[in-house]
């Protein structure tokens, strides 16, 4: 596999004035130097073959939008490597841009008034699109979703699905090598983000187009991604592909059991009694489970079972893998 | 692929662009309304300002009524392109600050020119009628010479003439990469082109070089007009000022490159 | 309490005014460079016109007019105009229409802040200035007290002009072409590029029966020559305060009528 992006060493400092609270340190700001050095990015390598999609992940401000714009050549790294489809991204941005998309959340790069038909056309000559690929790139869109109705309608009458759905359609137009989708599915509803994912998919595999997405959602991740990667306060945590994330920490399953007693109380007792074989206790959202945590390395989850059942009076259990999400909350929190 | 992008390439895309400007700007009727009756109020409080003052003093600086009349036309055709064809440097503050900028870095062409290409103000046109109106009226009464050579000299000394007007708005639209609440820099900008139209005469030594090199406001109207106003008199600056005015322009354009690049796209 | 939260609108107003700090030099040096041009140009024209009084005003008072006028414009003008059209356009308005304050209201508490950064840093300064070089053009007495109290109106009448104006981009883009607009028109008929004096009679007679000369002339006029003619002064004030009463409830029924086709069209 050939790689489209190869990163060493990336790093970018910012530097940002120290601000004073209140009126009399607003007028110290006026005449202040004092500046201190932030490192958004600090130290990143990794390598991206062509045809992958790789899930960028992290808590917000941990370094994910200015990594991207250091590849899409929006911002000049500090220093270390970068080499995206053979070139430097920053020194040659026009270049870089003919084998790249975007699409950067909610900010549409669509012509906000016209029908959509009207932006494809005119990206069409931006990106010098030959007739018969342009055409052939329609039809491909065609099978994948209703085009006819999307095309003829203003941009700013559109839902935002619909917007986000034409926004990556743009994005792979003019059939980049690497599309960057910054969080494409915030805000839609739950048909909509999997009919994305769906287009995602597709487009990838037809294509064999690398895509670089970043989201804070899980289900985005599930579904498309095979390998992620990690970054928090602008360092690389985790780089790896997704079944060898759920491994991590050993084999965690969680066994979730609904108890006879008041949910809280009995949670608050659990806690007490399984301390010393590190499991940790949580209530479900829907407030109707407690959910126990267990590391299958350490101890059985039968024996903890059996251990529960002897203390208190359980109406039903359901046993789980762990799922993605709490693994890389596992490790936001420092869980490495 | 070897894709060549040169002048052909973005003249074409130039005008598909605008192109889709109008028919954006078509879709919005009302909004046409209130901004060419914004645009003729604009025009007449000038004139009606230029009327009160010459009611009062009708000569400045040895420069008669008819003569100040044609600098003002002619500084009014100046500024016409940068109405009309740089436009959405007025809103660049705000795609900057709100970080929308950022998408004008991810197509394969040049930056300055996709975001100037994007807006096409036709309430522009209204005010070339008007400093057209003018310029003629003026040339009548002063008597001027009318032929192919003056023609010629009057289009490209006010082509020289926009360039300035170009390069001030574009230098200061691109201090909102530096500052934050810049608008008041672009609005100064646009106050001073309202004293192009003075001779540059009335300055002692210091501000006339002020404001001829570096807020040049004086090859706005006076420098380039001078070649047809009182040929006699033409002086270095004026014959000059094409290729000063070109340098303007690039150095303007380099300046908003210069903070294109310094711009991070987290918006503020 | 009722009135704190006002006060502390005002407080964020004053910190987020300081906060644009690069801004705050270059605008001073660039308004010193706008005074500059305006000293020559008049210099130039009251050569060229040979006597030392027109129309009543001599080179010098002409100039403490104008300068001061500058100083008053740089200090009022907020973008209001700028501000309400950002909202509107980014859908913010709706935002705002659900806090507990009145968005006018809200505007106008928020702008006091930089108001008085605006009086700190170019009204006093200006004043200072053209008091101790011209000494004696501007009396120093019971005048003061009247100028505060008609720009305190000013700056009422000015706000609710703004706001109206501001109202247009419910029903338009180009907020800087709305913009461009009334700072033209509002200049020319307050006075403040030229001396209302100057106007001819017939276009005086129009120009005193509209707000406008409420904003810069009156509070001007009131500062050069209000001490001793306590009638023109109080016909200015009673005029500038019926003006700010006048379109204060204009400007809540122009708000009424926006927010209605707001409602109506869903922005």
């Amino acid at each position: 596999m050939e790689n489209v992006i190869e990163i060493k060493g990336l790093t970018k400092e910012f530097k940002v004035l120290n601000r004073h609270e209140g009126i009399k340190g607003s007028f110290k700001d006026l005449f202040s130097r004092d500046y201190k050095i932030v490192k958004a990015v600090d130290d990143i390598s990794m390598n991206v073959g062509q045809g992958e999609i790789v899930g960028y992940l992290g808590p917000n401000g941990a370094g994910k939008s200015t990594t991207i714009k250091m590849m899409t050549g929006v911002l000049e790294p500090s220093s270390g490597e970068l080499i995206v489809n053979g070139r430097v991204p920053y020194k040659e941005r026009k270049k870089n841009c003919e084998d790249i998309g975007v699409v950067f959340g909610q900010r549409s790069q669509l012509w906000w008034a016209l029908p959509l038909v009207e932006s494809f056309k005119l990206l069409k000559d931006i990106y010098q699109i030959p007739d018969k690929d342009y055409k052939d790139m329609l039809d491909i869109y065609g099978t994948m979703v209703d085009l006819d109705m999307l095309l003829h309608k203003p941009v700013r009458q559109m839902s935002l699905g619909q917007r986000t759905l034409s926004d990556i359609l743009a994005a792979f137009l003019h059939n980049p090598k690497i599309v960057f989708l910054d969080e494409p599915t915030i805000g839609l509803d739950v048909s909509m983000k999997s009919k994305i994912r769906e287009l995602i998919l597709e487009l990838n595999k037809k294509k064999n187009t690398t895509v670089i997405l970043t989201t804070h959602d899980m289900g985005d991740v599930d579904a498309l991604c095979r390998r992620i990667v990690i970054i928090d306060k602008g360092k690389k945590l985790y780089d790896n592909d997704i079944q060898h994330l759920r491994g991590f920490f050993g084999s965690y399953r969680t066994l979730k059991i609904r108890p006879k007693e008041e949910i809280k109380l009995a949670a608050d007792e659990l806690e007490k009694e399984l301390k010393d074989l590190d499991i940790k206790v949580s209530i479900s959202d829907d407030n109707e489970w407690i959910n126990l945590l267990v590391n299958e390395d350490k101890i059985k989850v039968l024996d903890v079972l059996s251990k529960v059942q002897s203390l208190h009076d359980i109406r039903d259990m359901q046993l789980e893998e762990i799922s993605t999400e709490e693994v890389i909350k596992k490790i936001y929190e420092g869980g490495i | 692929m070897n894709k060549k992008r040169g002048l052909g390439f973005y003249l074409k895309i130039y005008f598909k662009i605008i192109g889709q400007d109008i028919k954006s700007k078509m879709s919005y009727r009302s909004d046409f309304i209130i901004s060419t009756l914004g645009m003729i109020l604009t025009n007449v409080a000038g004139f009606v300002s230029f009327w009160i003052m010459f009611r009062n003093f009708p000569s400045i600086n040895g420069w008669g009524y008819y003569e100040m009349l044609f600098l003002y036309g002619f500084s009014l055709i100046a500024i016409t392109p940068v109405q009309c064809l740089f436009d959405n440097n007025w809103s660049l503050r705000m795609f900057v600050y709100s970080g929308d900028f950022i998408k004008y870095y991810f197509r394969p062409i040049n930056l300055f020119f996709y975001f100037q290409s994007e807006v096409f103000d036709v309430k522009g046109l209204g005010q070339l009628a008007f400093g057209i109106g003018t310029l003629v009226y003026a040339w009548g009464k002063l008597g001027l010479a009318v032929n192919a050579v003056v023609l010629i000299k009057l289009i490209l000394f006010l082509i020289t003439a926009s360039l300035f007007m170009i390069a001030l708005q574009n230098a200061a639209a691109a201090a909102c990469f530096w500052m934050e609440n810049s608008y008041f820099i672009l609005e100064l900008a646009f106050k001073f082109k309202d004293y192009a139209k003075y001779p540059i005469t009335i300055f002692n030594a210091v501000f006339k070089f002020i404001f001829t090199f570096m807020i040049p406001i004086a090859f706005i109207a006076y420098y380039p007009s001078m070649i047809i106003l009182r040929p006699d008199e033409v002086g270095l600056l004026s014959l000059l000022s094409p290729v000063i005015g070109l340098i303007f322009f690039y150095g303007s354009y380099k300046l908003w490159m210069l903070g294109a690049s310094r711009y991070n796209g987290t918006g503020s | 309490m009722g009135l704190r939260k006002y006060f502390t609108l005002t407080r964020m107003g004053i910190i987020e005014a300081l906060h644009y700090r690069l801004s705050l030099y270059v605008k001073i040096i660039g308004n010193l460079l706008y005074l500059i041009l305006i000293y020559y140009l008049w210099k130039a024209i009251f050569h060229s016109a040979g006597t030392d009084v027109v129309n009543g005003m001599t080179f010098e008072s002409t100039m403490v007019y104008l300068v001061l006028a500058s100083a008053l414009y740089g200090f009022m003008e907020m973008y209001v105009v700028w501000e309400i059209g950002r909202n509107i356009q980014k859908g913010d308005i709706v935002v705002y229409m659900l806090k507990p304050m009145e968005y006018r209201h809200y505007l106008f508490w928020e702008l006091s802040g930089s108001l008085i950064v605006g009086f700190l840093t170019t009204v006093l300064p200006t004043f200072i200035v053209v008091a101790i070089v011209t000494h004696g053009t501007i009396p120093l007495g019971i005048n003061l007290a009247y100028f505060v109290v008609s720009v305190a109106l000013a700056m009422i009448i000015n706000f609710q002009i703004d706001f109206m104006v501001g109202n247009i981009c419910f029903f338009t883009e180009s907020i800087w072409g709305i913009n461009m607009m009334k700072q033209v028109i509002v200049l020319l008929l307050s006075g403040a590029t030229i001396p209302i004096a100057f106007f001819p009679e017939a276009v005086k007679n129009v120009v005193n029966v509209l707000p406008f000369v409420a904003i810069y002339d009156s509070p001007l006029t009131i500062l050069l020559n209000g001490n001793g003619d306590s009638a023109m002064v109080m016909e200015k004030l009673l005029i500038q305060l019926g003006w700010a009463v006048g379109l204060t409830i204009l400007s809540h029924i122009f708000w009424k009528i926006s927010v209605r086709q707001v409602t109506v069209n869903g922005g």
